[in-house]
């Protein structure tokens, strides 16, 4: 499902990431570790259009994303769901509208946007909070929001960026939870993260970066462990 | 579509504020570009009443015979440019002379009959009497040899055109820095929303929305701004000028055209309908497109 190829990402001239060469198969749920700075954010920039990389070869659903122009990305992201630390929700929009965004982007119609929300919230946990405003949620809430946000297109991938950073233990377990289930359902699911606790908690492969550099080789078969 | 209208409706009601500017900004630079336009139009109404009675004054050379006088005069009138001539004969000429100027009885009895040449008095169409052509027509007459000299106001035909001119080179020269400017501060109201808004635009572009679904929005918030604001400067125009057309009536009447005051032509209003809505969708444009840049 994701294939890297001697990925170099440089800016100017610091290397946030040197030589990464990894494959993540469809249905995978795989952690992107290592310390603060080891290039996990970049890593997922990558994946999702935000950053170009510098030199190498990036391959998404067989799609070379390496060169991706700016009017090629809508397409990418429309089945790629991605999750932040600080959640990015409009806190003065009910959360049936923050989730509702993703499916009006891609155009569809207001009727089957009803239908979907309310399923989607369903599977996060919020079954019946549509109307509440996203800016009176708790952490653990808002997260799930975002994840709903993420997954209510049905993408192919789900990245997440330390999406447990800013909960406490009980919520953080609940996210990764949450994960997992979509995870169950199909979904290949990369989550950057340095909670040890957590990744012990639910064990997966880890793919560990320090200082760029992807550390005993992405590229080995992973699957659940 | 339905759906960029919705969402401009939205972002308008969400920063009333900034709309109201952005309008308000549109239609103070319409308010000046029409009124200018349209003083600019009826001192052109003025001028081209003034250039209706341009006269030409063509004195025969001496000792042509009345017959020959008359002859000249009927082939005049028949040309187009021509819209009244008349013969003043050297006794006329005379008379007219004397009634103005009696000091100069002696010398005129002195130089005895024909002391005053014989002219053609001719009044021109509308149409003939720019500069160039009333040189041609000038030169025209030159040519036939029956003529002395040819007189008219050339100087004082050229001045009014060349100040209208100027007016005109000066309200395009002026509408353009206007229109510049309006863009600008129109720009800035809109970068505002843009940047109140900027976490939602991120959103939307991470979960895979283009820039023109992006862009959209806000185009027909600007198209709606400039329509608005123009359709108020209009309207103030339109008052501003029923106003002084009725304290016109009981005051001087103006040289002005049979028209009167002279509102905008209902193109010229409709020209500064749509400058209100291009200002508006341009600066929007600019705007989200500049932010949007720089939005991976
Ligand atoms: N836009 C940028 N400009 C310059 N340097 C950058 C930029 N983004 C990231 N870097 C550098 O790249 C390296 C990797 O950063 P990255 O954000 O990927 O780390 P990380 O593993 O996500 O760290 P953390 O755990 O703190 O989130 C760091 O040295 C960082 O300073
Ligand atoms: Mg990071």
């Amino acid at each position: 499902m994701i294939r890297l190829y001697h990925i170099v990402k440089s800016y100017g001239d610091r290397d946030a990431l040197r030589d990464v060469s990894l494959h993540v198969e469809k249905g995978e749920l795989v952690y992107v570790t290592g310390p603060s700075g080891a290039g996990k954010s970049t890593m997922l920039k990558l994946l999702y259009g935000a950053e170009r990389p510098t030199s190498g070869r990036m391959l998404i659903a067989g799609v070379d994303v390496a060169k991706m122009s700016r009017g090629q990305l809508p397409a990418l992201r429309r089945n790629l769901g991605v999750v932040f630390q600080d959640f990015k929700l409009l806190p003065h929009r009910s959360v049936a509208e923050n989730v509702g965004i993703a499916l009006e982007v891609i155009g569809a119609a207001p009727d089957s946007i009803r239908r979907r929300v309310p399923a989607v919230l369903n599977i996060v946990g919020l079954k019946g909070r549509e109307d509440d405003k996203a800016g009176v949620l708790s952490g653990g809430e808002k997260q799930r929001v975002a994840i709903a946000r993420a997954i209510v297109t049905d993408p192919a991938i789900l990245l997440a960026d330390e999406p447990t950073g800013n909960l406490d233990g009980a919520m953080a377990v609940e996210v990764m939870e949450i994960l997992q289930a979509i995870n169950l359902r199909g979904t290949t699911v990369v989550v950057a993260t340095h909670d040890v606790g957590l990744m012990d908690r639910f064990p997966y492969r880890r793919l560990r970066f320090v200082d760029g550099r992807i550390l005993g080789g992405g590229a080995q078969a992973g699957g659940r462990r | 579509m339905k759906n960029s209208i919705f969402h401009a409706v939205r972002g308008l009601r969400e920063h009333t504020y900034l709309a109201v500017v952005g309008t308000g900004v549109i239609a103070a630079a319409l308010v000046l570009l029409g009124g200018y336009a349209m003083i600019v139009t009826n001192l052109g109404a003025v001028v081209s009443g003034w250039k209706r009675d341009v006269h030409v004054s063509a004195y025969f050379v001496p000792g042509q015979s009345p017959e020959a006088q008359e002859a000249a005069r009927a082939e005049l009138a028949l040309r187009p440019e021509v819209e009244l001539v008349e013969l003043v004969t050297s006794a006329e000429a005379q008379v007219w002379m004397l009634e103005r100027v009696p000091e100069v009885q002696p010398i005129v009895e002195e130089l005895g009959e024909g002391a005053l040449p014989a002219s053609l008095e001719v009044s021109l169409r509308a149409a003939y009497t720019s500069p160039v052509a009333l040189d041609a027509f000038a030169e025209s007459l030159r040519e036939g040899g029956h003529f002395a000299e040819i007189d008219y106001g050339r100087e004082w035909v050229e001045r009014s055109s060349a100040f209208l001119h100027t007016l005109t080179i000066l309200g395009v020269a002026l509408g353009g820095m206007l229109v510049l400017a309006a863009l600008f501060l129109v720009g800035n109201t809109i970068n505002l929303v843009v940047y109140a808004r900027r976490d939602e635009l991120e959103i939307l572009r991470l979960v895979g929305a283009s820039d023109g679904y992006i862009l959209a929005p806000f185009l027909v918030e600007g198209a709606l701004q400039g329509l608005v604001g123009g359709g108020a400067a209009l309207s103030l125009l339109y008052g501003v000028h029923a106003l002084v057309v009725a304290r016109l009536l009981g005051g001087v009447p103006l040289a002005l055209g049979e028209g009167g005051l002279a509102f905008l032509s209902p193109v010229a209003a409709v020209g500064l309908a749509a400058l209100g809505v291009s200002i508006g969708v341009a600066a929007a444009g600019f705007s989200v497109r500049r932010f949007l840049s720089r939005l991976a």
